[in-house]
């Protein structure tokens, strides 16, 4: 997938730990792993809307795309 | 998942056991059929009387129906096997796979084998004890497989939907 979450990095620069987002958004921790893993096929936009609200962020810097990566099959 | 449905599922397991028990002994049967019929002495025309000394080719039809059910077997008893797999997944409440799919296309296209095998066989019966005269044919078991095909289909789909609704956050 060239679809890179930078969850991660936002994190790191807010100084919030997932466990913390988590909470904040009212997403499953198990769920918000998957995005920050890139393990996610899909985000739902209420997700996006919820994390980009709790990391003061736009949609565009949490994901980007990266064309070195393989396209998903 | 509905109380009927429950009780089908319950059902569904030994109900397909049994039916792949028989339907070895069924293969069995026609194996030592197929063996014996070249060991009995006068066979077919002892056990068949006139009927057999007036259709000359009847031995040969008789050991290729034979055989021919005996291939049918094998592949009932892929089907039996492939459907008692897909059992399990729904008891273990997780059908919409991928295998699954996989699973009933198989079981399409072997019920299209079944299908052309008895067409095979009301062939070799027309030649053999009753010239010119084919068996009645019947829509049904081919409008069954086509319904096979489609589900499977429809299957594939809607795995293939699942899993993306599995990776979805």
């Amino acid at each position: 997938m060239a679809i890179v979450v930078r969850l991660d990095e936002l994190l790191h620069a807010r100084r919030i730990t997932l466990t913390e987002l988590a909470a904040r958004v009212d997403i499953t921790l198990a769920n918000l792993s998957i995005l920050k893993t890139g393990k996610a096929k899909a985000i739902r936009f209420s997700t996006l809307e919820a994390i980009c609200t709790a990391l003061e962020c736009q949609p565009g810097d949490l994901l980007a795309r990266d064309p070195t990566l393989p396209a998903e099959e | 998942m509905t109380r009927s449905s429950i009780r089908a599922l319950a059902f569904a397991r030994p109900v397909i056991q049994g039916l792949t028990v028989l339907n070895l002994v069924y293969a069995l049967g026609l194996a030592a059929l197929f063996v014996f019929s070249f060991f009995i002495e006068g066979w077919p025309t002892r056990p068949l009387g006139d009927f057999a000394s007036t259709h000359p080719q009847l031995g040969n039809g008789l050991r290729a129906i034979v055989v021919i059910g005996f291939v049918a077997a094998l592949i009932v008893h892929t089907i039996l096997r492939r459907l008692l797999a897909m059992v399990d997944t729904v008891r273990d409440g997780d059908p919409f796979i991928l295998e699954n799919a996989e699973r009933l296309t198989a079981i399409a296209w072997s019920v299209l084998a079944l299908e052309v095998l008895r067409l095979g066989v009301m062939t070799i019966g027309s030649i053999v004890w009753e010239p010119g005269r084919l068996g009645e044919f019947s829509f049904t078991p081919w409008l069954a497989v086509l319904l096979l095909f489609v589900l499977s289909g429809v299957f594939t789909h809607g795995a293939r939907l699942r899993a993306d609704l599995e990776g979805t956050v």
